[in-house]
């Protein structure tokens, strides 16, 4: 087992596009570290520079404590599972699994060890016989991660490994791969676009931008800690509501206004010299869907901050319903109990849970209060 | 120690029609040979089962005592009663030749069999080959009547939809990609997978009829991920266009050698290239280099494209990635909106082309893509 250590990571290439820019990223060993982030953000980048598939163009990567930035990929002691694997059709799991370490000329008692082994770990033992075309897709999956597994490697990266996969199947093989990282007890790092893989994973999640890593924390910490707009708005769904609204300053307290609506800021939030510098500016207010309220019970509690809105759609989701607001111009979604009375057409209030309120600057994009 | 057993097992899928022929050849020769030679001779496949036998009543007996290392190893080796001598062309021999004794007599009579099987098995697979022809058919090592004729010959269904891919292997390490390949693509009747040199492999794909061009990118993806996951060797993918005819099968394999040569120039950090998507690139690629000269002559007559620094270069790449928006790059960039206003102003004063305007910003793009161009020197097909 291995920690992994990327110091000023850079990728450039050769036509000057920059897919990396000063990664830095110490991975303890046995940590499941997800990477996170939309399409060409260089996550998938990172990882192939990890496994010596991409050239690193500055900084030093260590694997163990071994600078591995020379290293051949071979040698680097870790295993992949990409998004695109293809199984050997003629060949039956047994073989599949054990095609990479035959052509590594393993002895052929060692091979059959450790696909029956790795065939167990994943519940695939009485597929051995089967060919592909024979297997499910979640079974198809399992063969590829077997092929990884059977090579006992330190470090496994995982490229999008579920993105094949249908929605049921995915959530199932998500729970899968957090169970066989614990059995396992190696060093996972696990490259996906979706925010909702990276939250049920990870130990630690890696949110990445541009090139650039944005925020990394735990997936608690990222939900209700984001340093900054995009985080806020990239985890989490239905994504964060975003609103610009004036901080007003009255005595010792902060309000934010928008629209109509004025909304004190509860004093023990409302602190730092950032807020005081914002005064009076336009800033944007952050309200996570689910800490927007329709309920009797919690309009009554918020006094008169209200928001009056007109509910544009309801969509039931079975145990909660999003409604899809227009208000003060803009628009607004809230997660609120399944019993909601509210129908599209209705004009009703709604109130912001005021203690879990978010303000970004609105020049910098970057968390002024969390 | 002898059973008879059904032949195949464990065996690679091959092309059984071929198998079929090669038995019948093998069975050819050693009947011709038998009177010579006083003793039982036969051949046993890579499963070590007889395929061929003077004595007609053995043939399908496997021989237990044959491991598959003796079938791979090129020297001649003895069971308890037979001598055995490995032959064949693949990169492992695939057949043995036996003699009954393990008298240096024997041994004799091995090697002088292996010898001429092994000939007669090289010139059948020259003549009738497909994956030969197949090789010769891209490679326009043929003429154009003989392709018909020659894949009337070989059984060889011509005016089906194929598609051409190059795999370009661009670090080496001791796995043989061709063998990985051979073994994700299989069915020997339907695709082909053809060395062309040290570090290009050709695959010859059938594909159903109007298939969804992603599914040939995936295929593709497939191969560069099976290659890189699986064996650690990274490779590039160049895709030619579908055809229907054998004919055309050259053009689309000249299509995937021009989409990774363009790839190479204008798309470095994508490893698969689909000459369908070469856009403005392939126009660029199709141009003659005194034609280029001159455009960027005319275009930077005001100051050369070589005095702009590399910072300036990547302003401006910045620039086009966002929309020619000045706020977007500048934040981008971790600059002040100012200074690349600045900056782009300097850009101006240099070529006497203000990026901010569309027309000036494409004639720029145009002319970057261009001076890649000839600076990489791509080989032109």
């Amino acid at each position: 087992m291995a920690s992994v250590t990327l110091k000023n990571i850079k990728k450039v290439y050769p036509g000057g596009v920059t897919a990396v820019s000063d990664f830095n990223l110490e991975i303890a060993d046995k940590e499941f570290i997800i990477l996170v982030g939309p399409s060409g953000c260089g996550k998938s980048t990172t990882l192939r520079m990890i496994a010596g598939l991409e050239e690193i163009t500055d900084g030093e990567l260590y694997i163990g404590d071994t600078l591995a930035n020379g290293v051949a990929p071979k040698d680097r002691d870790i295993a992949m599972v990409f998004q695109r694997y293809a199984l050997y059709p003629h060949m039956n799991v047994f073989e599949n699994m054990a095609f990479g370490l035959k052509l590594r000329k393993l002895p052929k008692e060692e091979i059959r060890k450790r696909v029956e082994a790795a065939a167990k770990r994943l519940d695939i033992f009485y597929l051995l016989d089967r060919k592909p075309k024979e297997l499910s897709g979640g079974q198809q999956q399992r063969v590829a991660l077997g092929r990884a597994i059977v090579r006992d490697p330190q470090v496994f990266l995982l490229d999008e490994p579920l993105s094949n996969l249908d929605a049921k199947l995915r959530t199932q093989m998500r729970t899968e791969i957090a169970k066989l990282h614990k059995t396992l007890g190696t060093t996972f790092i696990y490259v996906t676009h979706d925010q909702t893989e990276a939250m049920t994973m990870g130990d630690r999640i890696v949110v990445m931008k541009d090139s650039l890593i944005q925020q990394v924390d735990t997936p608690k910490n990222l939900y209700e800690k984001p340093v900054n707009q995009f985080v806020a708005g990239f985890m989490g769904s239905p994504q964060m509501n975003f609103i610009d609204a004036v901080l007003g300053k009255s005595g010792e307290g902060y309000t934010l206004s928008f629209g109509g609506c004025v909304m004190p800021i509860p004093g023990h939030k409302a602190q730092g010299a950032e807020l005081e510098a914002l005064a009076g500016q336009t800033v944007v207010l952050g309200i996570r869907p689910e800490d927007v309220h329709d309920e009797e019970s919690f309009l009554q509690k918020a006094g008169g901050a209200h928001v009056e809105c007109t509910v544009e759609v309801a969509e039931l989701m079975g145990a909660e319903t999003y409604l899809y607001l227009t208000c003060e111009g803009g628009s607004l979604t809230a997660r609120v109990p399944s019993d909601t009375p509210a129908k599209p057409g209705d004009k009703r209030p709604v109130a912001f849970d005021l203690e879990k309120i978010h303000i970004f600057n609105k020049e910098t994009e970057n968390a002024v209060l969390n | 120690m002898l059973a008879k057993r059904k032949n195949g097992g464990q065996a690679p899928a091959v092309c059984e029609r071929g198998r079929a022929m090669s038995n019948r050849l093998f069975q050819g020769i050693i009947h011709q040979m038998r009177d010579t030679i006083d003793r039982t001779i036969g051949v046993v496949d890579e499963a070590s089962v007889i395929i061929a036998c003077s004595d007609l009543g053995r043939i399908g007996e496997a021989n237990e005592e044959v491991t598959t290392e003796a079938l791979t190893s090129s020297d001649v080796f003895q069971t308890a009663d037979s001598t055995f001598k490995s032959f064949g062309s693949r990169p492992h021999p695939e057949y043995a030749v036996f003699v009954d004794g393990v008298d240096p007599e024997a041994r004799k009579y091995v090697k002088l069999l292996a010898v001429s099987l092994n000939s007669i098995k090289q010139y059948y697979d020259e003549k009738y080959d497909r994956g030969n022809f197949i090789k010769n058919v891209i490679l326009d090592n043929i003429l154009p009547g003989d392709i018909y004729l020659k894949s009337h010959e070989l059984h060889f269904d011509s005016d089906v939809s194929r598609v051409c891919m190059l795999i370009k292997i661009t670090d080496k390490n001791d796995v043989s990609a061709y063998e990985v390949l051979q073994n994700l693509f299989p069915d020997k009747n339907k695709d082909f997978i053809i060395n062309i040199n040290e570090t290009d492999i050709a695959l010859v794909k059938e594909i159903k009829p109007n298939i969804d061009s992603h599914d040939i990118d995936k295929l593709a993806g497939s191969i560069v991920d099976t290659l890189s996951s699986e064996f650690y060797t990274h490779c590039m993918v160049g895709i030619g266009t579908v055809v229907d005819s054998i004919k055309d099968l050259a053009r689309s394999f000249k299509e995937a050698q021009v989409a990774l040569e363009v790839g190479k120039v204008f798309d470095t950090e994508t490893t698969i290239v689909s000459y369908n998507n070469l856009g403005i690139a392939r126009l660029i690629y199709q141009l003659p280099t005194t034609l280029c000269d001159m455009f960027l002559k005319e275009v930077f007559k005001r100051g050369s494209i070589d005095s702009l620094d590399h910072e300036t270069l990547f302003t401006i790449q910045r620039f086009f990635e966002n929309n020619l928006n000045v706020s977007e790059t500048s934040r981008k960039l971790f600059v002040h909106r100012n200074t690349l206003v600045y900056r782009l102003e300097k850009i101006k004063k240099i070529t006497g082309l203000d990026l901010r305007e569309f027309e000036d910003a494409i004639v720029f793009k145009v002319a970057l893509m261009v001076k890649k161009y000839l600076s990489n020197n791509p080989v032109k097909f």
